[in-house]
């Protein structure tokens, strides 16, 4: 599999959905790790290197986008990881803030398995 | 020898001049933002101060101590100043006033009933986090009624995820008729199995 | 021995962080490695149940991380001549401060260049007395090579050793509950503080407090180390991480113009 060994990075402070997202990049060959806010996924890239952070919005000590923001202010390469933010929020504003914080794609949740897969294939193809 | 003592003498700190914290934290700079913030508590009007200035505040880190003096001040007024926050359009304003919510767990249970039936989704959504922090059963009891008649699929999963750690068995036709309304939803099909699983598992188990 | 749920919860939760920690993929290959001490893995264990005790040179590694960049780090802001402080909070009965001066003494090749002060400040006056006092038993220095127990200490009888005069007399305590910012002000600034193990046993508001606390007492770009099982992901956001080889550690980002 093209996807074997690329390294995900689930941020999410909700367990049954940083598990489900696991299932599901797991079966398609991904390596996948979990931070449950925005500050604990500072800490884990500053360890290791991902091809993709899947960061949501709502988390309790740093948000999804702050976190992003962050990221980007960071030294590269780690600053141009690829994000998929997901969020429940759908409207035109939020998508306007996922851009402006340095997302590179937004998911409005709940997300299905495909849909996962499908953004994760892209979103790492663009790293590599 | 280079290691040194000093006897240092401590400065006496005099007790905070009310108008003065009140003004810097409407107009100070910088560093008097953050040090009218730690001084607030115990200032009358400080709750409602603190929630203006804080909606305002450019640094991340003046916006901290202001949320911390919130949670410190522990009065309903604090709460009530901060439940508007969750409405909030930015995500940052309704994370800070729902961690500091949730640090002051004895003050906001009377609040959670009308949290879980207010008229925007997002707030339902934190709404059941608060709830998770309750003690006895009554918390798992509202979710349950949210459960029944929630449209919105991202706050029952969130009702669903709180439900996997302070439901039991009682939660369980809760969680299967919800099932049932969003079959197709393959995250809350999914959250929901867990949940019901886990809940059947620890009712097997032994008491201590 | 049988334990209620909540204990028995509390055991498999330490053993799962330290499977997690090791990477082991099953209990039994963690199991393999505790049984023949991998890394000093039965240390790594002990000391996951045993938060509470103290003793000379635990968590050594941070120690490491001290001299090998930490104190490098902040001379190379401060300027080659600098003088450095150091705050261990709490200090308990004084295991933790005597520990840094004796660190430092052994193992800083710049140590007699720099003037270096040591704080140690805890909320208990009969710590603090003992900690003056230097009096230790052998399983508090269980984990001292015999020559730093020799250099330093004296016997004063069969389960008791004196540390020597001169590094009690450099050491200051002062009696500081952290969650009060009147008490922990007049300590200023450092350039490393360690916190090790008290605030996972504060509530939330208490825990946010210590830690704007904490902040006003660190020089900007200063360091703070917590214990082995805490971070600051789930305690402030106020800190950046930064990782080193011997260990993680907090920073006062530098140029905040707050605290």
């Amino acid at each position: 599999m093209a996807e074997a060994g690329k390294r995900v990075l689930v941020v999410d402070d909700a367990a049954l959905v940083r598990l489900y997202y696991r299932g599901a990049l797991e079966s398609h060959g991904y390596v996948v790790e979990e931070a449950l806010n925005g500050l604990e996924a500072l800490e884990k890239i500053s360890g290791a290197a991902f091809d993709l952070l899947v960061v949501d919005v709502n988390m309790p000590q740093m948000d999804g986008l702050t976190f992003v923001a962050k990221l980007r202010s960071l030294a590269l390469p780690v600053a141009a990881t690829p994000v998929l933010i997901t969020s429940t929020e759908s409207g035109p504003q939020d998508f306007a803030a996922a851009r402006v914080a340095g997302a590179n794609f937004y998911v409005t949740k709940p997300v299905t398995p495909e849909q996962l897969v499908a953004l994760a294939a892209m979103l790492c193809g663009i790293a590599a | 020898m280079p290691l040194i003592r000093r006897n240092a003498t401590p400065a006496a700190a005099s007790p905070p001049d009310a108008a003065k914290v009140l003004d810097a934290l409407a107009g100070g700079t910088e560093q008097e933002r953050w040090e009218a913030a730690r001084a607030a508590p115990g200032i009358p009007g400080a709750a409602k101060a603190l929630c203006d200035a804080a909606r305002r505040e450019a640094s991340a880190g003046v916006r901290e101590a202001m949320f911390t003096a919130l949670t410190q001040i522990a009065s309903p007024e604090s709460v009530e100043q901060l439940v508007p926050l969750l409405r909030s359009d930015d995500a940052w304003l309704r994370t800070a006033a729902l961690d500091a919510l949730r640090a002051m767990k004895s003050l906001v249970g009377p609040y959670i009933p009308s949290l879980l039936h207010d008229a925007n989704s997002d707030v339902r959504l934190l709404a059941c986090e608060l709830a998770r922090d309750q003690p006895g059963k009554e918390s798992a009891a509202l979710l349950c009624e949210l459960l029944e008649t929630e449209q919105e699929p991202n706050v029952c999963a969130s009702a669903v995820e709180v439900l996997a750690e302070i439901g039991d068995a009682e939660a369980l036709p809760a969680l299967a008729r919800c099932e049932e309304r969003f079959r197709g939803v393959s995250f809350l099909e999914f959250a929901i199995r867990i949940t019901a699983d886990r809940i059947r598992a620890s009712s097997r188990k032994p008491r201590a | 021995m049988s334990f209620s749920e909540p204990k028995r919860y509390y055991v498999e939760r330490r053993i799962a962080e330290r499977m997690t920690a090791t990477g082991a993929l099953s209990f039994a290959s963690y199991f393999a490695r505790l049984r023949t001490d991998v890394d000093g893995e039965v240390e790594h264990f002990v000391n996951a149940f045993t938060v509470n005790e103290t003793y000379f040179y635990r968590e050594d590694h941070q120690l490491r991380c001290l001299t090998t960049n930490l104190l490098a780090e902040r001379l190379a802001v401060k300027g080659p001549s600098a003088a450095i402080r150091i705050w261990s909070v709490p200090c308990s009965t004084g295991e933790e401060p005597y520990s840094i001066a004796i660190w430092l003494l052994e193992n800083w090749p710049l140590v007699d260049r720099h003037e270096i002060e040591i704080v140690a400040s805890d909320i208990d006056t009969a710590a603090l007395e003992r900690a003056r006092e230097g009096l230790f038993g052998k399983r508090a220095l269980m984990r001292l090579p015999t020559e730093i127990v020799a250099s330093y200490f004296t016997p004063e009888g069969p389960d008791a050793w004196r540390i020597l005069a001169d590094l009690r007399d450099s050491v200051r305590f002062t009696q500081v509950n952290i969650v009060k910012p009147e008490e922990t002000r007049p300590n200023g600034r450092f350039d490393v503080v360690f916190c090790r193990n008290v605030l996972i046993y504060f509530d939330d508001t208490s825990r946010r407090i210590a830690a704007e606390n904490l902040y006003e007492n660190l020089e900007p770009g200063g360091f703070i180390c917590l214990g082995h099982t805490e971070s600051m992901s789930r305690i402030s956001p106020l800190f950046e991480v930064q990782r080193f080889a011997d260990a993680i550690v907090y920073r006062r980002p530098p140029g905040e113009p707050h605290g």
